[in-house]
C-alpha cells in the first residue's frame, strides 16, 4: 500500500503532492502550545457560557455547593481542552486523520516522523524513533525530579523548626501533595521511559518499538499534562497529599481538578506505553533470543509496564469518580449519599501498592543488568531472578489493604493481607541473593554504576527491614501515619529505585549521548546524595518512632532535633543533586567522546555504533547465547559477535 | 602483582570444603561482628518510641525489638559481603577487568537454603503478628473478640476538622475535648467523624483507628500508667491537620469520678453542645 501511495504522490506536482506532509513537518512543540492555549481559552469560554448559575430568588445567596460545582466543571473542561489542543498541535492526530482521509502517511512522512536528518529539532516534535523518545523521557524525568526535589527542599525548610511559618498550612499541604505526585510520576517513568525506550529495543535486536507512533503519543501525553499538574498551586492548591483521599478531596479547591486530569491522562499514557513495550519485548526479539537468552533488564521493564496495565485503571477510575463527585454532584465517596471513603481508598491502593513495584522492579533490573558487567561474573541464577520478579509482580496485586490496616475497613482481612505482604519478602530476598551471588568472587570494577549497586544494597536492607515492621499489624498500629512510614518508603523509592536510576543513567550515558560521564565530579554528586539521604531519613525514622505524624507543617518541640537533622540531610541531597545535574549537563555538552562499548559489556546495545544509527542495525543480529558469558577467555565467541 | 594473588587465592583453596575457604571464613567473621553490633542495638527502635502507657504499647515495643533482632543477622550478611567484596575483590585497573572471575552461574543449595531461610523468617514474623493480634482483643477491631472480657467503659470519639470530641455515654453524655481516662480500666472507643477521614491516635498507648464519616470503628485500650499523653490525628484531614491534637489525662479512679461529678454539675441533663464544655 505504501508503494501505491508513493507512486500516487510521485505523479503529482511538488506543491500539492504533500499538503498533509507539509502540515506534519510544521508541527512541533510551539504549535502544540499555541493550539493548547487556543483550545484551552475557547473551551473555557464555552464552558463558562454553558454552565451558568440558575436564577436565584431575590435576596438569596447562590448555594455555595453549586458555585463550587460549576467552578469545577469549567476547570475540568478547560484543562481537558488544553490537553486536547496540545495533542492536536503536536500532530498526534495527523496519522489517524490522514488514514481516514485515505491519504495514509508516505514512506517519506514516516521517515520524517522518525526524525531522519533533523538534528536537535526532532526532540521537539512528535518523533517516533525510540531513541528520540528515550531522550525525551530522560529530559522530562530530570525536569520532574528537579521540580519535585525543589518542593522537597521547601517542605524540609518549613520543617526545620517546630513552629515555622515559612509556608503556612495551605501552601505546605499543597507542596506536600505536589512533591508526592510529581515524584511518583517521575519515578514511575524514570527507568522504563528513558532506558526502556532507548535501550530495550536495541537490547533485543529490534529496529524500533512495535508501535512507534504510540510511543510518541505516550510521551507527549505526559508532556501535555505536566503544565496542568503544575497549575495546581495557582488554583487554590490541593489539601490532600498525593493520595487525594475522599471525602477530603471533595472539599478541595479547583487545584484538585488538575490532579484528576493529570492522573487520567497519565493512566492513558502508561497504558499505551505498557502495551507498546510489552508487545515489543514479546514479539520483536531478534532471531535466537529465546526467553532464557533475553537480558534481565527486559524482564524488569516488561514486569513494570505489564503490572501497570491492570492496576493503573483503578487509579484512573478513582479519579474519574472523584471528578464526577466534584463536577456532576454524584456521591461515590460521600456517605450522606450512600458513598464511602473506603471505596476510594480501595481503588487508590489497588494501584498504590503495585505501583511501588512498578517503580522498584525496573530500577533493580537495570542494576541486575550492569552488575555482571562490572564484576565480570555471569548473572547469578538468572532463573531465580526471573522467578523473583514474577513473584513480586504476582504478590504485589494482593497486598493493597495493608495500607488500610487501621482504617476500620474489613478488620478480619488484616491477617490475610499481613500474610501476602510478608510473603513478598521471599522473592525480594531472592533478588538480594542474585546480587551478592553475582558479586561473589567477581572482579569488582568500582566505577560509578557499580557504586550504585552498593548504595542500593545498603538502602534496600534498611528499606526492607522497616517494611517488615510496617507489614505486621501490631507494629503498624503504632507506626501508621507517622514519619516512620515516610522514611521507610523513601528508603525504597529513593534509596533503591532512584539510586538504581542514577546507576542506569551513568551506565547507559555513553550510548545515549555519545560521551562519557565525568565520574570525578559525578562521584561527589552521587555520594552527597547518598550520605545526605541517610542523614535525612535516619532523622525521620527517629521522629517517626517518637510519634510525629506525617504531613504536618508544625510539630511538637520534642521532635526538634530529629527534624533539624533531616533538614540538613535534605540540603545535602539537594546540593548533591545539583552537582550530579551539573555533571550530566557538562558531560553531555563536552564530555570525553565515548567508544561504542566502554564497559566491555555483552548485551546488544553495546555492539552497535555510537551514535546509534536510525533503525539501529544494518543486519539484524542472531543470538546464540545469553549476554552473561563472563569469566571466560575473550577469544570464545560471544553474543553479538554475529552482528 | 596483588591482582593475581587476589584472583588466584579463591582458586588455590578451592580444594577445601566451602566453609574452610578464606573468603567464607572472613565473611563469616565480619557477619558475626555486624550481627553482634546489630543485636546489641536492637533495643534502639523501642527506646525511640518513648514512654508507654498501656500494655499494648509494651507489646508493640517488644515486637519492634524482636523484629530488629531477627533482621540483624540478615542485614549483617548482605553488608558483610558488600564490605568484603570491596576490600578483597576490587579491581582498580583502567579498562574493563579481565575475564578471569569464576564463571559458575548458579548454586542450587544456596538458592534453596536462602529461599527456605527467608520463608521461615517470614512465617515467624507472620505468626508472631497473628498471636499479638489475638492477644490484644479488639485491638482496632482486629482478630478474635474475647467474649468474657471485663465490661469496658465506652467513649464515643468524634473527629471534626480540626478538633477531637469525646462523649461519655455512661455519664449522661458529658463531653470534653480533652480525654479523661481512669487508670487500669478497660476502655472501648467508638470512633467516627463528622466530615472527612481522621485517624484517632493515642501515641503512648499504641492505639490507632481511623475516624470515618458515616461509619463507626472500634478500638480498645487499658491505660496502665497515670499521666498526660498525646492524642494526634494520623490521617491528613485538611489544612490544619497538624493542629488536630489534644491530650489524654490518665488519672486515678477517684480523681476521674470527681471530674465526672464536676462535669455533671456544669452540664444540665441531656446532650450538651460541645462548646459549653470546651476547655475542661
Amino acid at each position: 500500500m505504501s508503494v501505491l501511495t508513493h507512486d500516487h504522490i510521485a505523479g503529482q506536482t511538488p506543491n500539492s503532492s504533500n499538503a498533509g506532509g507539509m502540515l506534519l513537518r510544521r508541527m512541533n512543540v510551539v504549535t502544540a502550545i499555541i493550539f493548547g492555549l487556543i483550545f484551552c481559552v475557547g473551551i473555557h469560554y464555552i464552558a463558562t457560557a454553558v454552565f451558568v448559575m440558575p436564577e436565584i430568588p431575590e435576596g438569596q445567596d447562590p448555594p455555595s455547593g453549586l458555585v463550587w460545582m460549576l467552578e469545577n466543571r469549567v476547570t475540568l473542561a478547560t484543562m481537558a481542552g488544553w490537553v486536547l489542543g496540545f495533542m492536536v498541535g503536536i500532530g498526534a492526530f495527523n496519522g489517524p486523520v490522514r488514514w481516514i482521509l485515505g491519504k495514509d502517511l508516505t514512506d517519506e512522512d514516516l521517515l520524517f516522523q522518525a526524525g531522519k536528518d533533523q538534528g536537535i529539532s526532532r526532540y521537539f516534535r512528535y518523533t517516533t524513533d525510540h531513541k528520540v523518545v528515550g531522550i525525551q523521557y530522560l529530559i522530562i524525568t530530570m525536569t520532574l525530579l528537579g521540580v519535585g526535589g525543589t518542593f522537597a527542599m521547601l517542605i524540609r525548610t518549613n520543617l526545620m523548626t517546630p513552629t515555622s511559618t515559612f509556608l503556612g498550612p495551605t501552601t505546605y499541604n499543597t507542596f506536600v501533595g505536589m512533591h508526592g505526585i510529581i515524584m511518583i510520576i517521575a519515578t514511575i517513568i524514570m527507568v522504563t521511559g528513558p532506558f526502556g525506550n532507548f535501550v530495550l529495543p536495541i537490547m533485543i535486536g529490534a529496529r524500533d518499538m512495535a508501535f512507534p507512533r504510540l510511543n510518541a503519543l505516550s510521551f507527549w501525553l505526559i508532556a501535555s499534562v505536566v503544565p496542568v499538574l503544575l497549575s495546581t498551586p495557582f488554583l487554590g492548591g490541593m489539601p490532600t497529599g498525593w493520595v487525594a483521599y475522599n471525602p477530603l478531596a471533595s472539599q478541595a479547591p479547583p487545584g484538585m481538578d488538575a490532579f484528576v486530569i493529570t492522573i487520567i491522562v497519565f493512566a492513558i499514557s502508561s497504558a499505551i506505553a505498557g502495551a507498546n513495550i510489552t508487545t515489543t519485548a514479546v514479539k520483536m526479539r531478534t532471531k535466537g533470543m529465546t526467553w532464557t537468552r533475553t537480558p534481565i533488564f527486559v524482564y524488569g521493564v516488561v514486569a513494570s509496564v505489564g503490572l501497570a496495565i491492570p492496576v493503573f485503571p483503578a487509579f484512573m477510575a478513582s479519579q474519574v469518580l472523584s471528578g464526577l463527585d466534584r463536577a456532576a454532584g454524584t456521591t461515590w465517596y460521600d456517605p450522606a449519599g450512600g458513598g464511602s471513603g473506603w471505596l476510594y481508598a480501595n481503588l487508590f491502593w489497588l494501584m498504590g501498592h503495585p505501583e511501588v513495584y512498578v517503580i522498584l522492579i525496573p530500577a533493580l533490573a537495570a542494576l541486575l543488568e550492569l552488575t555482571p558487567v562490572f564484576t565480570r561474573r555471569p548473572l547469578f541464577s538468572f532463573k531465580t531472578a526471573v522467578v523473583a520478579i514474577a513473584g513480586i509482580v504476582g504478590l504485589s496485586v494482593l497486598v493493597w489493604a495493608h495500607h488500610m490496616y487501621v482504617s476500620g475497613w474489613a478488620p478480619d482481612l488484616g491477617g490475610p493481607f499481613m500474610l501476602t505482604t510478608e510473603m513478598i519478602s521471599i522473592p525480594t530476598g531472592l533478588l538480594f541473593l542474585v546480587f551478592i551471588g553475582t558479586m561473589w568472587r567477581g572482579r569488582i570494577w568500582t566505577r560509578l554504576p557499580m557504586m550504585a549497586v552498593y548504595a542500593m544494597l545498603w538502602n534496600f536492607v534498611i528499606g526492607g527491614i522497616t517494611g517488615v515492621y510496617l507489614s505486621d499489624i501490631p507494629a503498624d498500629e503504632a507506626m501508621h501515619g507517622s514519619m516512620f512510614v515516610t522514611a521507610h518508603f523513601h528508603y525504597t523509592l529513593m534509596g533503591v529505585a532512584l539510586t538504581g536510576a542514577l546507576g542506569a543513567v551513568v551506565y547507559w550515558f555513553p550510548k545515549m549521548t555519545g560521551r562519557m560521564i565525568d565520574e570525578k565530579i559525578g562521584f561527589w554528586g552521587f555520594w552527597m546524595i547518598q550520605i545526605g539521604f541517610q542523614v535525612t531519613f535516619m532523622g525521620m525514622f527517629m521522629v517517626g518512632l517518637g510519634g510525629q505524624p506525617r504531613r504536618v507543617f508544625n510539630y511538637s518541640d520534642m521532635y526538634t532535633t530529629g527534624n533539624f537533622v533531616s533538614t540538613m540531610g535534605a540540603y545535602t541531597i539537594g546540593l548533591g543533586a545539583l552537582v550530579f545535574l551539573y555533571t550530566i549537563i557538562s558531560s553531555w555538552r563536552h564530555g570525553e567522546v565515548a567508544p561504542s562499548n566502554p564497559w566491555g559489556a555483552k548485551t546488544l546495545e553495546w555492539q552497535v555504533p555510537t551514535p546509534v544509527p536510525l533503525e539501529n542495525f544494518d543486519v539484524l543480529p542472531i543470538i546464540t547465547e545469553d549476554a552473561y558469558g563472563y569469566g571466560r577467555p575473550a577469544s570464545e565467541p560471544k553474543e553479538g559477535s554475529s552482528v | 602483582m596483588t591482582d593475581v594473588e587476589l584472583v588466584s587465592a579463591p582458586h588455590e583453596d578451592a580444594q577445601y570444603a566451602w566453609w574452610r575457604r578464606k573468603d567464607v571464613k572472613a565473611i563469616f567473621l565480619i557477619w558475626l561482628l555486624l550481627t553482634v553490633i546489630g543485636l546489641s542495638l536492637c533495643w534502639v527502635p523501642a527506646h525511640l518510641m518513648g514512654e508507654s502507657a498501656s500494655e499494648q504499647m509494651d507489646e508493640t515495643k517488644q515486637t519492634m525489638t524482636l523484629f530488629t533482632a531477627i533482621a540483624a543477622p540478615v542485614g549483617a550478611f548482605i553488608w558483610a559481603v558488600m564490605i568484603y567484596s570491596l576490600a578483597k575483590w576490587r579491581y582498580t585497573g583502567e579498562g574493563p577487568p579481565p575475564d578471569d572471575a569464576p564463571e559458575f552461574r548458579t548454586n542450587t543449595p544456596s538458592v534453596l537454603v536462602w529461599t527456605l531461610g527467608s520463608a521461615i523468617l517470614t512465617m515467624v514474623v507472620f505468626v508472631w503478628g497473628l498471636l499479638k493480634i489475638a492477644a490484644i482483643p479488639a485491638a482496632s477491631g482486629f482478630g478474635l473478640q474475647v467474649v468474657d472480657a471485663p465490661p469496658a467503659m465506652e467513649i464515643a470519639v468524634t473527629g471534626n476538622q480540626w478538633v477531637w470530641n469525646f462523649t461519655y455515654p455512661e455519664f449522661n453524655e458529658i463531653q470534653s475535648d480533652v480525654l479523661y481516662l481512669p487508670v487500669d480500666t478497660p476502655t472501648t472507643f467508638d470512633v467516627t467523624s463528622n466530615d472527612v477521614i481522621h485517624s484517632f491516635w493515642i501515641v503512648q498507648m499504641g492505639v490507632k483507628v481511623d475516624a470515618n464519616p458515616g461509619a463507626i470503628t472500634h478500638t480498645e485500650v487499658t491505660p496502665h500508667k497515670v499521666g498526660t499523653y498525646e492524642i494526634r490525628c494520623a490521617e491528613l484531614c485538611g489544612i490544619l491537620h497538624a493542629a488536630m491534637q489534644t491530650q489524654v489525662k490518665v488519672v486515678p479512679k477517684t480523681e476521674f469520678d470527681a471530674w465526672v461529678k464536676a462535669k455533671l454539675a456544669v452540664v444540665p441533663l441531656g446532650p450538651a453542645e460541645p462548646k459549653s464544655v470546651g476547655g475542661a
